[in-house]
């Protein structure tokens, strides 16, 4: 860094004066800009007007994809997040790579993100024994990111996770080993033992108490522990609704075996009676005895056996009678969850959110089996995300729709899949129910997903104001990956800039830094 | 480290330049500065500034604790049984400031010296050259005879060396007097200082020192301004480029003036004064002694330590088998402070004599043992070699127990953190005001907008970097383990430029006098056949484009590929000849820096010709000796000649076209990539995947780390470094194997084999954590040949080639070697590794290390060792015969 101002007048005699003055600083908005309306500043900003309009010059040729688009809709309503490690705090909550995340997420306010999305997880906090909470490796991190001054965004889990391996509480497993039923279980008998079955939501199946009211004590610790951080630090809450955190059944258990349509999770000793005596009650007792029959397997593609096919049970009347209950389980298991967290952090200033799956695998068929397996279902071929858009609205709730990195000539042909036409599906169900749509990527990182992202957030019509990008970690920050994510924040800044620039009414006073920095720090000396 | 701006301190300068003399005492200011703790920004500058101008000058030694104090505790403590005891030595760096004056004096009429001082402590080496009049360039020439004083070694043909003394014992300087004989054509003296115990260089803005003794020198850039302004000759201007990350700084000019009078066109008297920094390391120490009080069944604990200043004790007791830090009961030693409820302060008392301080705390006899860290002030945290310390109590009564460093890391990672947090949070905040400061200072000075935002994005840069070393090596997914073997899962050969076929053994095909024949490509391509007999696959051929130097190394023309090595019909011919051979070929392609055609309207050569004629735009900003107007440099600057900047589109573009043309003119197979800490790696991918070379491989050479001139046995930031410049490249090239070649001189000069495998049981060097990216070798034209700037420990060489020749990387073997006794041997070595099929990924399996003995065995298939001791394969179902032998050396092979 060599500014050598040794001989140069003017640059002394502006030196000299703002020697004296003190200089205040804070962080205001997520850009640095600089304006002083003395005269001798005047001078010196027309001085260097001619650099500053050359370097962006510069800046802009490096993100061509934006040039395309003659009149995008303003970014600069889009608060942009960025997720922490799945395993930021530990088991023993310790906070792994401390030093990691700090120099990371001043890099990030550098760059002018907003904000930190953290994964809470349940496993960890209320390890041990039901209502013993610990949330030091939480506290530690939120105090990081206050003091670093973003953002933070809490993910509750209540929900275990694969890589890295957390699972439920210690307490809760320990009940599992006894009484298997309080987990998803598939056709093989084979538990997941991630999430709590939907079907146990209202059953005091730990120890004496409902999962619904354990999970309405975490929030409850959850929220006199962060207390201080409340609607300052803290602006948003996700609840976790399921496998992964998603509103789904975990249909497709094997990750690297996506080719299949998945599985129904309805064999669970509470499922099985539930539909039982749902059956019962609307008649047909002997749609109750089990999931359907002609149903494929996990890797089997939806087409080798006859439920999914054209004309196949899917639509026939049983189909209907058991993806009804099916779906019906899953949207009332999101009801509860919600209506928890909002009586829980109502006036708290902080905003709810709950997040779907994006089950673009073969979509493009007309049973849509993907969908139908995790549970979204809609009677004589009704909008499938309606009612549950409907839960989000009436819990106030924002709905964060993952995979907004996916396009639709990336994915194998052979897999019926488009990712677009089914978020532009999910976002039309939201807009028509008044549900604030928020933005995720995928969490493997896909070609041209920055680009697609970008197209997404500037969509008129859903208006997405906020989106996390997941997930910090060393590929996030290795020098490739980093570099293409440094171009996306600049370009969400750059066009907010754009309209900064014509707003501004003397050009050459005020000089854009954040122009192509999208700095942190908005500075004023004065 | 980032760069810190200089500029907080501009505002002081009024102050030190009535008070220069007074202020920068014998031993400079005391500064705190942290251990394992970043706080190096302006604020905390201005802060030890103000602190000096109110205190006299304080020494900042550390001063031991004398024995005497220690005898108190144990009187008092007697009857106990000591359980535990330890000395454990801690280092503070601190920064020692001070000044380097340089002083141009008339003694008689024709009678002129230069004397040169530092006031700090250090063994000062004056490096020094002279340009002639009439000379262009910024080389150096050796001074006459006469003007070299006594005790000044020559080193080649450019420079001496001369140590500064003190004059008398009392002086607070070392200086060097040169008689400057003005009768001869000298018109400039140029020099830089070296402080040989930490081996830094001390420059001025990134360049030598240059005392002109003419009026009219050429100017190269560091001499404009203040000539003007202030009068005096020999304009030293304000800033330095610190040498690696060693962390000097030169900081901002002082001037007395001057008394003019006339010689020798326009000669002056003047006497400056720059400010000069250093990080000392001051070793201290903190004794711990525990003993178990028989009556009240307590431990008592007494921590003496010789730290100057306040030093209070961050502390927490570990008990019933948990390794958390647990507050005590009460009570207390007096004036202990509860810390957020995680632990408790208690301050040392000082020492009656004032040499550090002391402290007793008496513990219940159930617990197991005392963690402590100590915090000298706010921003200074000590620990012992990055964990808590630790004082077992439960461990054996019979002997006092050796708290090393493995015991200390028992100590969960959680409880240096909840330590740590409060120290490490706090300096965050701090540090993006100061950057928002740095940015307003700048700002205001020169309004600069570029240059603010290139500071906050190499901030960025920076931040992201660090959290993407550590992510990498605690996130087992992305580690380089699982670099490795998703690469050995794929047998089949791949060819990448970072790798070739995985099989390549190189040539270097040239030394530094294969220039002087002026037939070289021609005398090469009569070696062809029997250089494939050898066994290589890979032939690298010298820089062939016009240079400015004969050996090529300063290119001017790229596209004139006549240069002392032959013309370019030569040169083409002897590729043809390699490839009928089938030997590929390897450019050495000159990236980093170009010498120019024409001088600039201010007299600066930094206007290309030829097919590419650039102008100042393609040259990097940051080097004020040629005035380009570019961006900064993405790396380091080479000093010689105008370092191109690579962030140019336009650059970029005529350095791809150059390279294709490369590549189809003259049938280069990859490139041997020159210098290439230049720039960013990230440039390099673009150019390997525009002129998609078959193999490449870059020289990132620096140095590696020592402590007290003995080499450090972990060179792991070093291998970093290469590695982390290979990644930049997204492993598109190739790097040589420098820390390889270091280590090997270690081990084998000084018989300590057992530095050759690093605490995984790896290879020490980058082929141990990136074996398919190494380039291993062990001599090239700069480290050998006749310019010997680090020569390999003589005699050892075939123990080298033993090494790599065996080993997993590419090796590289030297000319000068193929031509000398080891030529045969060499050939073995050659033949084995292509008979046995040991390729840049093999595995390596060390069998032994000791201090004079080192073994492996290599793909099952290869046992290797190296070192006077013995070893042999072990006897198992394999059957292993002797495959080649030497002195200190033995590889077998199994038939």
């Amino acid at each position: 860094m060599e500014v050598s101002v040794i001989g140069n007048s003017q640059a002394r005699i502006c030196r000299a004066e703002l020697a004296c003055r003190e200089l205040g600083f804070r962080f205001i908005s997520n850009r640095v800009s600089f304006c002083n309306p003395s005269s001798k500043w005047k001078e010196i900003g027309i001085r260097c007007s001619p650099m500053s309009v050359k370097c962006e010059a510069i800046v802009s040729d490096q993100v061509p994809f934006l040039k395309s688009t003659p009149k995008p809709r303003s970014l600069e309503s889009v608060r942009l997040f960025v997720g922490l490690p799945l395993d930021t705090v530990s088991g023993c909550n310790n906070v792994n790579h401390m030093k990691a995340i700090t120099a990371g997420l001043k890099a990030l306010k550098l760059l002018g993100v907003e904000g930190i999305e953290l994964p809470i997880f349940w496993g960890v906090v209320e390890k041990e024994a039901a209502g013993k909470y610990e949330w030091s490796g939480y506290l530690a991190v939120a105090e990081i990111v206050k003091k670093v001054g973003l953002k933070l965004h809490a993910s509750l889990c209540f929900n275990g996770s694969k890589n890295p391996e957390i699972g439920l509480p210690d307490w809760v497993a320990k009940i599992g080993e006894a009484e298997q039923g309080i987990y998803f279980t598939d056709r093989y008998g084979k538990p997941y033992k991630d999430c709590l079955s939907f079907a146990v939501d209202d059953v005091p199946v730990l120890d004496g108490k409902t999962p619904m009211e354990v999970y309405s004590g975490f929030c409850e610790s959850f929220k006199s522990a962060f207390s201080d951080y409340m609607g300052n630090t803290i602006t948003g809450i996700t609840l976790g609704l399921g496998p992964d955190g998603e509103l789904r059944y975990p249909s497709h258990q094997q990750d690297t075996k996506l080719s299949g349509a998945g599985e129904f999770q309805c064999y669970d000793t509470h499922m099985l009676s539930a539909l039982k005596h749902y059956a019962e009650s609307t008649g047909s007792p002997l749609w109750g005895l089990g999931g359907p029959h002609d149903a494929p397997a996990y890797d089997q593609q939806p087409h080798y056996s006859s439920f999914f096919s054209d004309g196949g049970s899917w639509e026939s009347q049983y189909g209907d009678f058991f993806l009804s209950w099916y779906s019906s389980l899953l949207i009332s298991h999101a009801d509860r969850v919600l209506s928890v967290a909002s009586s829980a952090f109502s006036g708290t200033g902080v905003s709810l959110c709950g997040k779907l799956p994006l089950l673009h695998q073969w979509h493009k068929l007309s049973s849509q089996p993907s969908e139908l397996t995790a549970g979204f279902y809609s009677s004589n071929g009704q909008d499938r995300y309606e009612a549950v858009a409907e839960i989000f609205a009436k819990n106030s709730c924002r709905m964060i729709i993952p995979g907004m990195d996916l396009s639709d000539e990336h994915q194998s042909p052979g897999s019926l899949s488009s990712p677009e036409s089914l978020l532009a599906h999910i976002k039309t169900s939201c807009k028509k129910q008044g549900v604030l749509v928020s933005g995720q990527n995928s969490s493997a990182s896909v070609p041209g997903g920055f680009e697609r992202i970008v197209e997404n957030l500037k969509d008129e019509n859903a208006a997405i104001d906020l989106f996390t990008y997941q997930r910090m970690g060393a590929l996030f920050f290795s020098p490739e990956h980093f570099q293409a994510f440094t171009v996306f924040v600049r370009n969400l800044n750059q066009l907010e800039l754009s309209s900064d620039d014509q707003a501004a009414e003397n050009e050459a006073e005020t000089v854009n830094i954040g122009s192509t920095t999208g700095a942190a720090a908005s500075l004023q000396a004065a | 480290m980032p760069t810190v701006p200089i500029e907080p301190l501009l505002h002081h300068s009024s102050l030190l330049r009535h008070n220069n003399r007074s202020y920068f005492g014998a031993s400079g200011g005391f500064s705190p500065a942290s251990l394992n703790l970043r706080c190096h920004f302006a604020s905390k500058k201005l802060h030890s500034f103000r602190r000096r101008s109110a205190t006299s000058v304080r020494s900042s030694l550390a001063i031991r604790a004398s024995s005497s104090d220690t005898a108190v505790f144990e009187e008092t403590t007697q009857s106990d049984d000591v359980i535990f005891k330890e000395n454990f030595p801690v280092q503070r760096i601190q920064k020692a400031e001070g000044k380097i004056y340089v002083r141009l004096k008339q003694v008689k009429e024709k009678d002129w010296e230069l004397s040169v001082g530092c006031s700090l402590p250090g063994k000062w080496i004056f490096h020094w050259g002279v340009s002639y009049v009439g000379d262009t360039g910024s080389e150096w020439d050796q001074p006459p005879e006469d003007m070299r004083p006594p005790g000044s070694i020559a080193i080649k043909d450019y420079a001496i060396e001369t140590p500064l003394k003190k004059l008398s014992e009392g002086d607070s300087f070392d200086e060097v007097t040169i008689n400057l004989n003005l009768e001869s054509e000298v018109a400039a003296l140029n020099f830089v200082l070296k402080d040989e115990e930490t081996g830094a260089w001390y420059q001025h803005k990134g360049r030598d020192f240059k005392v002109p003794l003419v009026d009219d020198l050429p100017d190269n850039g560091n001499l404009i301004g203040a000539k003007k302004s202030f009068g005096a000759i020999g304009q030293l201007s304000n800033i330095v480029i610190k040498p690696d990350e060693s962390g000097e700084e030169v900081k901002e000019k002082s001037k007395s003036s001057s008394d003019v009078t006339k010689e020798r066109k326009g000669l002056e008297e003047f006497y400056e004064e720059i400010p000069i920094s250093k990080r000392v390391a001051d070793d201290n120490s903190v004794s711990v002694i525990a003993r178990k009080c028989p009556e009240t069944s307590k431990n008592i604990v007494s921590i003496d330590t010789d730290l100057p200043g306040d030093v209070t004790v961050h502390w927490g007791v570990c008990k019933n088998g948990s390794k958390k830090w647990e507050i005590p009961a009460e009570p207390y030693p007096e004036g202990t402070l509860l810390f957020k409820n995680k632990a408790l302060r208690t301050r040392l008392q000082r020492k009656d004599d004032g040499n550090g301080s002391f402290g007793l705390f008496s513990l219940d006899g159930e617990l197991e043992g005392l963690c402590f860290v100590l915090k000298l002030n706010e921003n200074t945290w000590l620990n012992y070699r990055g964990e808590d310390f630790y004082v077992p109590f439960l461990s054996s009564r019979s002997l006092p127990v050796k708290t090393e460093a493995a015991q200390a890391s028992e100590i969960t990672r959680k409880t240096n953190k909840k330590v740590s947090d409060s120290g490490f949070t706090d300096e965050i905040i701090t540090e993006i005001r100061n950057l928002a400061i740095d940015i307003s200072y700048h700002k205001n000075q020169k309004t600069n907008v570029k240059e603010v935002q290139e500071n906050i994005l190499q901030e960025i840069e920076k931040l992201a970097a660090e959290a993407y070393s550590i992510f990498r090596s605690t996130t087992p997914a992305f580690s380089e383990e699982g670099v490795l073997e998703a690469e050995t899962e794929k047998p089949e050969i791949k060819i990448s430029s970072g790798t070739g076929s995985g099989f390549e053994i190189l040539c270097q095909g040239f030394n530094w006098e294969s220039n002087k024949s002026g037939r070289w490509y021609m005398e090469l391509q009569e070696k062809a056949d029997e250089l494939a007999k050898l066994g290589f696959t890979f032939l690298w051929l010298p820089p062939p484009t016009e240079s400015v130097s004969p050996e090529g190394y300063m290119p001017k023309d790229l596209y004139n590929l006549n240069s002392r090595y032959g013309t370019i019909d030569e040169l083409k011919e002897t590729v043809k000849k390699f490839h009928k051979v089938g030997i590929k070929v390897l450019g050495d392609a000159v990236l980093n820096h170009r010498c120019a055609h024409f001088k600039n309207d201010n007299g600066v050569w930094n206007q290309f010709g030829g097919r590419l004629n650039w102008d100042d735009r393609a040259v990097v900003a940051d080097d004020p000796h040629f005035q380009g107007r570019g961006n900064k440099s993405s790396g380091d600057n080479f000093h010689a000649a105008p370092n191109i900047d690579h962030s140019q589109d336009f650059v970029r573009k005529d350095i791809k076209e150059w390279l294709c043309w490369m590549r189809e003119e003259v049938g280069y197979d990859g490139w041997r990539l020159d210098f290439v800490r230049g720039f960013w790696g990230g440039y390099v991918k673009d150019y390997m995947d525009a002129s998609k070379p078959y193999f490449a491989v870059g020289e990132y050479w620096d140095s590696l780390s020592y402590t007290y001139g003995e080499m450090d046995y972990n060179q792991d930031a070093h291998r970093q470094r290469i590695v982390d410049w290979i990644n930049a490249t997204s492993g598109a090239a190739g790097a040589f194997d420098v820390t390889t070649k270091g280590i090997l001189h270690a081990a084998l000069q000084k018989c300590e084999y057992w530095r050759l495998s690093d605490p995984k049981g790896k290879p020490p060097g980058v082929v141990g954590w990136w074996p398919s990216r190494a380039v291993t070798f062990i001599e090239n034209h700069d480290t050998g040949s006749t310019q010997g700037h680090w020569r390999f420990p003589g005699g050892k060489e075939m123990q080298g080639y033993a090494y790599i020749l065996t080993h997993p990387g590419t090796p590289a073997v030297f000319f000068d070697h193929i031509y000398s006794d080891y030529r045969s041997q060499i050939a073995s070595l050659i033949s084995l590794r292509n008979r046995q099929k040991l390729h840049c990924r093999s595995e390596v399996k060390i069998e032994k290390v000791e201090r004079d003995v080192y073994a492996a065995i290599i793909d099952e298939k290869v046992a290797m060792k190296i070192g006077p001791g013995h070893y042999e394969p072990p006897n198992g179902s394999k059957n292993w015969s002797i495959a080649v032998e030497g002195n200190d050396y033995k590889v077998w092979e199994t038939s």
